[in-house]
C-alpha cells in the first residue's frame, strides 16, 4: 500500500469512500485535508471561513465519491474542485448577507500580491498533470501567476481582481492576458 | 475576424473561458460557437483540466483538529439518515399498512419513519434515550408511572413529555416546547397500537400541564404516541385524525 504512487492510493481511498466507509474517509482527510485546507484558504481567505469550508467539502466528497469514477482527472485536481466549488458557494452566500465583503480583511491577499514575500507553490502530492503546470507557471512572474491562479481560484473578473488586488485594471488585464499566453506555450509541449 | 482560421485567438479565448475571466458578451459567444466547433470545445475542456491542477500546488495548511470532528459528526448523522431511508423502504405487514390509509393527506412522511423506526426495531436517536433514562430515572421515585414518552418535533426537539399511571389511569402531558397552538385549534393526543385505527386519547388544552384519562388497556402494545393539529375541540368521537402531525415518539415502559 505504502508503495504505491499518491494518486493510486487517493484513488483507493476515494472508492472505499463511495462504499460508505468511515475509516477510509478518514484516511482521505489525513492525507489531504493541509493540502486541500490550502486551497480554501486561498479561496475565501479567511481561516475560519476556510474551516467551514473545508468540513462542506468533504461532506461533498462523502457524498459523491461514486461520481470520481467517472471522472479523468487526478484525484486532488477533483477534491481542488470540490473545495473551490464550495468556497465559491460560501462567499456568494456571504456576498449576499453582506455587501461589503470585499472591505473586510483578507488574510491572503495582504501577503501575497499586495505585499512582497514570495507564496511558493507547494507541489507535494501533485499529479503529472500539476507538474507540468507548476513547470510553467514557474516561468511567470510571481505577481502575474498570483493573478493568474486567484482569477481562477476565485472566480474573479478583470475587474474584480482589479479591485480586491488593489491593481488598475489595466495592469490586471495585461498580466493575465501575458500570462495565459506564455502558459499557451509552455503547456503546448507537455500535451 | 474569423476563429476558426486563427488557431492562436481560438486557444486564447478557450484559456480566458477556463479561466473565468471571458465575460458577459464575449462568453456568451464562445460558448455558441463552441456548441458547433469541436476543436474549439476540446480546446476549453484541456484548458478546464490543466487549470484545475492551480489547486494541487496551493501552499499546505493545518486546519485545527476541530474540522475533522465536526466532518465526523456531520458523516454519521448522514449515515443514520440513510439507514432511516432505507428502514422506510423496508416491507412491513399489510395489516399495519392498513391503518396508514387513515395517516394519508397528515404529511406524516417523518412521522411514518420514526413509527417504522419503532416497528423494525431502530434504536431511537441517542440524545432521545439520553431525555428518556433522565425522566424514567426521575420517576423511579413514583412508583405508580409505568409508561413514559417523549414526544418530538420533525427536528427531534422535545415537545410534549407523557406520563401514564394505571392504577389512576392518569395520563399527564407536559408541554416542554416552545410550540403554541392558535386559538381556533387544538392538539389531540392519538395512540397508535400496530395493525389497528389511531385512537384518541384525549384534546389538550392550553395550559402547560394537562391530565387526560386513559385506561391501561388504552395504553398496553402501543408503541408509539403521536399528537396531530386539529380543529379546536378535536376530532368528533370515532373518528380518525384530519390534521398533520406534529409531534410523536415512542411510548416506553418505565424500569421497575
Amino acid at each position: 500500500m505504502k508503495s504505491e504512487s499518491p494518486d493510486l492510493q487517493l484513488i483507493a481511498l476515494i472508492d472505499r469512500v463511495a462504499g460508505a466507509d468511515e475509516k477510509a474517509l478518514r484516511e482521505l482527510y489525513d492525507l489531504s485535508s493541509s493540502k486541500l485546507y490550502g486551497v480554501a484558504l486561498r479561496v475565501v481567505g479567511k481561516r475560519e471561513w476556510a474551516e467551514d469550508v473545508l468540513q462542506e467539502a468533504f461532506l461533498t466528497i462523502w457524498r459523491i465519491a461514486g461520481d470520481y469514477k467517472a471522472t479523468l482527472s487526478p484525484p486532488m485536481a477533483w477534491m481542488g474542485l470540490i473545495v473551490r466549488s464550495r468556497g465559491l458557494d460560501f462567499l456568494r452566500r456571504r456576498a449576499s448577507d453582506r455587501a461589503d465583503l470585499m472591505q473586510e480583511l483578507d488574510d491572503v491577499l495582504s501577503d501575497t500580491v499586495a505585499g512582497d514575500s514570495p507564496n511558493p507553490m507547494d507541489t507535494t502530492q501533485a499529479s503529472e498533470q500539476a507538474w507540468a503546470l507548476h513547470q510553467c507557471l514557474a516561468r511567470l512572474e510571481q505577481k502575474q501567476r498570483e493573478v493568474v491562479s486567484l482569477a481562477y481560484l476565485r472566480d474573479l473578473s478583470h475587474s474584480e481582481l482589479a479591485e480586491q488586488l488593489k491593481l488598475p485594471l489595466g495592469t490586471v488585464k495585461t498580466w493575465i492576458r501575458r500570462g495565459l499566453e506564455q502558459l499557451r506555450g509552455c503547456m503546448a509541449r507537455f500535451a | 475576424m474569423n476563429i476558426h482560421n486563427n488557431p492562436a485567438l481560438m486557444e486564447q479565448l478557450a484559456a480566458s473561458y477556463a479561466l473565468g475571466t471571458l465575460r458577459g458578451g464575449a462568453r456568451r459567444r464562445f460558448e455558441t460557437l463552441a456548441r458547433d466547433n469541436a476543436t474549439l470545445r476540446a480546446a476549453a475542456l484541456v484548458w478546464q483540466s490543466r487549470l484545475s491542477s492551480v489547486a494541487e500546488l496551493q501552499p499546505q495548511a493545518a486546519p485545527s483538529p476541530a474540522v475533522w470532528t465536526r466532518i465526523e459528526n456531520l458523516v454519521r448523522a448522514d449515515k443514520e439518515a440513510r439507514a432511516m431511508q432505507a428502514a422506510r423502504r423496508a416491507p412491513v405487514s399489510a395489516g399495519w399498512w392498513a391503518s396508514l390509509g387513515l395517516w394519508r393527506g397528515a404529511s406524516a412522511a417523518g412521522a411514518l419513519a420514526a413509527v417504522l423506526a419503532v416497528v423494525v426495531g431502530l434504536n431511537v436517536n441517542s440524545r432521545l434515550s439520553g431525555q428518556v433514562s433522565e425522566l424514567s430515572a426521575k420517576l423511579t421515585a413514583t412508583p405508580e408511572i409505568e409508561y413514559v414518552a417523549v414526544l418530538t418535533d420533525d427536528k427531534a426537539a422535545a415537545s410534549l413529555l407523557v406520563t401514564f399511571d394505571p392504577k389512576n389511569k392518569t395520563l399527564v402531558l407536559k408541554r416542554v416546547g416552545g410550540f403554541r397552538e392558535q386559538a381556533d385549534k387544538s392538539l389531540e393526543l392519538w395512540a397508535l397500537p400496530p395493525g389497528v385505527a389511531p385512537k384518541s386519547l384525549g384534546v389538550l388544552n392550553a395550559d402547560p400541564v394537562v391530565r387526560l384519562t386513559a385506561a391501561g388497556t388504552d395504553m398496553r402494545q402501543v408503541p408509539t404516541l403521536a399528537i396531530t393539529l386539529e380543529p379546536r375541540g378535536g376530532v368528533p368521537p370515532g373518528s380518525g385524525p384530519t390534521g398533520p402531525v406534529l409531534f410523536k415518539g415512542a411510548l416506553i415502559e418505565t424500569p421497575k
